[in-house]
């Protein structure tokens, strides 16, 4: 147990893609912690790439660690503006109601 | 570590240039002041066409760079004839989607110069997509692609229907985009490296149970892009909820990006998974099929019929890629570009359905369209024949090579599927062409029809009528991207 | 080593923890500071792992920015918080046993990850080099094999650029700005007039 090694990394990082997908599924109705549980996944993913980056003395892993980092900044901007718009038109931010395109 | 030395350019230019031309053109758009409103809409068109032009240069330099097989930037982008082919096919969509637009755009007060900058840049996006040979061109390919579409999604900001699809695509396919970076992260986890060449040769042996996994994972995104069935979702909602135009870019260009990236990957690194996957693809494909069948059936708005008959068509085409042999792939490509003409050319016939000045969007509006429009008539149930796959139209023999591929790898239950799914979905398109000849005409659509859809109209009704007397070209150069693919 | 298992098991619980609250507290507030904790909490991981340059980037960029962010659309929203939270517990008990079952396949895989070693060794195409920060090591990298996907990147930023202003960027009548070039253009005779006045008399 007092051996920290890649394994306990990515336990951390499996925990924390499960706990975005569950919460994806959890907040049906509010988009913005949908968005949230969105960041974790990609934090998720980060962990396990420089886990596996440190564990396999390679900077591969981190490189793209990076990029995933930038890309997800600039998802975020994105969807919060989509957000933003979506709200303008509809006075609220529940993913329900979007289900007005069923038909 | 000392200075690497410079990069091969060369296999990248056709993507350098359209980035370069897409930024300029942001800038002439810029730098222009609009004041008036007039004004915006001539920035626009001037925008708009310019940005037709580059694609068009970008196609011919993609033809101009492609010889053999070079990879370059340390081997994360790759140019070859399988990459040809998909630019040159997602470009071309992309411009006639751009074409198709101007009208719109403009009836609805959105004509702003930024909607083509951003096709543009989905369409350097594409392009990265097609030759990226490895997991992170991959990603940051897609993610470009992906970015650019949720902000078309949602251009006609100040229509809720719009800016809802805009969040539901967004939301989904940041999932999406999740799963495939989990995935990712597994491979490179358990191959150590991001490289597919690399990844090739690290699995050859017995396959690594957190390599199948992440594979797993990667499949489920990129289905997710194509919208294959259990993936399908979103599909019906964005479709009808983004403006028109827009839905016919959705439903060309990105998919047939992420066609080719799904081909590169699963041909490619995964190549020795073959096994596994298939069985992935075996199953998205019999459940696009049929719910692309069935679920269409009862739709009354043309935008979400064509949703369900798009998931149908991509299940038709990944019976090529399940089979897995090289005539399945050449089916898959030789599909693939009759279905992006055929849905061209339906969406430009979607696109002249106006009464007084105004979109409609429902089955039974076209009813007595013979009456009013003989020749328009003519052409929309010109491509619902050749959607429904009745012969000599271009779409029965893009049926026809996907089912023989999957008799020769004896899929025997895939291709009875397929035949039995396209007699269901023959009858909703049919009907369509029912509703046009023989319901009675109740209130006649606008008269006057644009040019620029007349062009687009007039153009895939004639290749798709007469692709039965000129197949070869398309044969023959699904025939070379084949080989390169697959080396050799 | 002690400190280090202290630290990990300290740094990873409370990222979990965050992770929990972040999808499951009531109020969106609460998650975006509890969404903070757990990058705080990650980056702490990314130190204690070797990765410092992406840790305090990972501060920087998220705590800096993107919560930042999150905490202003929230508060620029006028949000009913009650309203959003109904039927959260619908879903809750499918939700836990899917996901449970995913964490514990996922778990299942990554176990058998002790065999790769060798082979990811073989494969490692940037190997960490000796005597170089880790900061200095990425740069090298970054400039100059991946400077495509550098590029890339920028055109990503780019395109998220562009998008976040056509959607929510509106120009606005009547409002007043400062015109700089018109400021510089003006010349003496618009602005001053000399006028002789006669003693007795007004203008």
């Amino acid at each position: 147990m007092t051996e920290i090694g890649l394994g306990h990394y990515v336990t951390v990082g499996a925990i924390l893609f499960v706990l975005g997908v569950f919460g994806i599924f959890l907040n049906r109705k509010n988009v913005i912690t949908i968005l949230m549980a969105i960041e974790l996944i990609l934090l998720a993913v980060n962990v396990n790439l420089v886990a596996f980056s440190t564990a396999m003395s390679d900077l591969v892993g981190q490189v793209f660690a990076m990029f995933v980092l930038t890309v997800a900044a600039a998802e975020v901007a994105i969807g919060l503006a989509i957000l933003v718009v979506f709200f303008r038109n509809r006075a609220t931010i529940a993913v329900e109601d979007i289900s007005s395109l069923k038909g | 570590m000392s200075p690497a030395s410079l990069p091969n350019f060369v296999p990248a230019v056709p993507e350098i240039f359209l980035a370069a031309a897409a930024m300029a053109l942001l800038m002439l758009g810029v730098l222009q002041r609009a004041v008036a409103v007039g004004e915006q809409v001539r920035i626009s068109r001037v925008v708009t066409w310019m940005s037709v032009l580059a694609l068009l240069l970008a196609i011919l330099l993609a033809s101009a760079v492609t010889g053999t097989r070079i990879a370059t930037f340390g081997g994360m982008f790759v140019n070859d004839g399988f990459a040809l082919f998909f630019k040159v096919l997602a470009l071309l969509a992309t411009a006639l989607s751009l074409v198709i637009s101007m009208g719109y755009l403009e009836r609805h007060d959105i004509a702003r110069f930024e909607y083509a900058v951003l096709y543009l840049f989905a369409a350097v996006g594409m392009m990265m997509m097609v030759s990226a040979n490895d997991l992170i061109s991959l990603y940051v390919g897609l993610e470009l692609q992906s970015l650019a579409l949720y902000v078309v999604a949602a251009f006609q900001r100040d229509d809720s229907r719009s800016t809802e699809a805009g969040l539901k695509y967004f939301v989904l396919s940041a999932l999406a985009s999740g799963f495939i970076l989990y995935g990712s992260s597994l491979v490179y986890g358990f191959t150590g490296t991001t490289n597919f060449d690399v990844i090739a040769r690290a699995l050859d042996g017995t396959p690594v149970l957190g390599v199948v996994f992440g594979l797993v994972f990667v499949l489920a995104g990129l289905a997710f892009k194509v919208s294959a069935a259990p993936f399908h979702m979103w599909t019906p909602d964005v479709y009808e909820g983004a403006p028109t135009p827009v839905t016919a870019f959705f439903s060309v260009a990105p998919k047939i990006a992420a066609l080719g990236l799904l081909l590169r990957v699963v041909t490619g690194p995964f190549g020795d998974l073959v096994q596994q996957w298939q069985q992935v693809i075996w199953i998205a494909s019999v459940l696009s099929m049929v719910i692309g069948a069935f679920a269409a059936i009862s739709q009354r708005n043309i935008k979400r019929l064509m949703a369900y008959s798009s998931i149908g068509h991509i299940g038709y085409a990944l019976i090529g890629l399940a089979a897995g042999s090289r005539d399945g792939l050449e089916s898959v490509l030789i599909y693939m570009a009759i279905y992006i003409t055929m849905n061209l050319g339906t969406f430009a016939a979607i696109l002249c359905m106006r009464r007084s000045d105004r979109m409609v969007e429902g089955i039974d509006d076209l009813a007595g369209l013979s009456k009013s429009h003989p020749v328009l008539a003519a052409a929309f149930a010109l491509m619902m024949f050749s959607m429904a796959g009745i012969p000599p139209l271009a779409g029965f023999f893009g049926k026809l090579y996907v089912f023989k591929a999957a008799i020769t790898a004896e899929f025997y239950g895939l291709a009875v599927i397929g035949v039995l799914t396209s007699v269901v979905a023959a009858f909703y398109y049919l009907r369509i062409v029912k509703v046009i000849y023989f319901d009675n005409l109740t209130d006649a659509l606008d008269r006057a029809v644009p040019k620029n859809l007349t062009f687009v109209l007039l153009g895939t009704s004639a290749a798709i009528l007469l692709f039965f007397l000129w197949p070869d070209p398309l044969l023959a150069s699904s025939q070379s991207a084949v080989a390169s693919l697959l080396g050799g | 080593m002690i400190i280090e298992a202290v630290t990990f098991y300290i740094l990873a619980t409370v990222a979990v923890f965050a992770g929990v609250m972040v999808v499951a507290s009531r109020n969106p507030v609460h998650s975006v500071l509890f969404l903070v904790l757990a990058f705080i909490n990650v980056a702490g991981l990314f130190i204690l792992m070797g990765a410092e340059f992406l840790g305090l980037i990972l501060v920087v960029v998220y705590v800096g920015a993107v919560a930042v962010l999150f905490m202003f659309v929230i508060m620029m929203l006028n949000l009913d918080f009650r309203e959003l939270r109904r039927g959260f517990l619908k879903y809750a008990p499918l939700g836990a046993a899917v996901g449970i079952v995913l964490l514990a396949e996922i778990l299942i895989v990554l176990g058998g990850w002790s065999i790769a070693p060798e082979g990811g060794q073989r494969f490692a195409a940037a190997p960490i080099p000796d005597g170089l920060t880790n900061t200095d090591a990425l740069g090298r990298l970054l400039y100059t094999d991946y400077i495509y996907l550098f590029q890339a990147a920028g055109l990503i930023l780019l395109v998220a650029m562009i998008g976040a202003i056509v959607l929510t960027h509106r120009s606005r009548e009547g409002v007043r700005r400062q015109r700089i070039s018109d400021q510089l253009r003006v010349r003496k005779e618009e602005r001053v007039e000399v006028r002789k006045v006669p003693t007795g008399r007004g203008i």
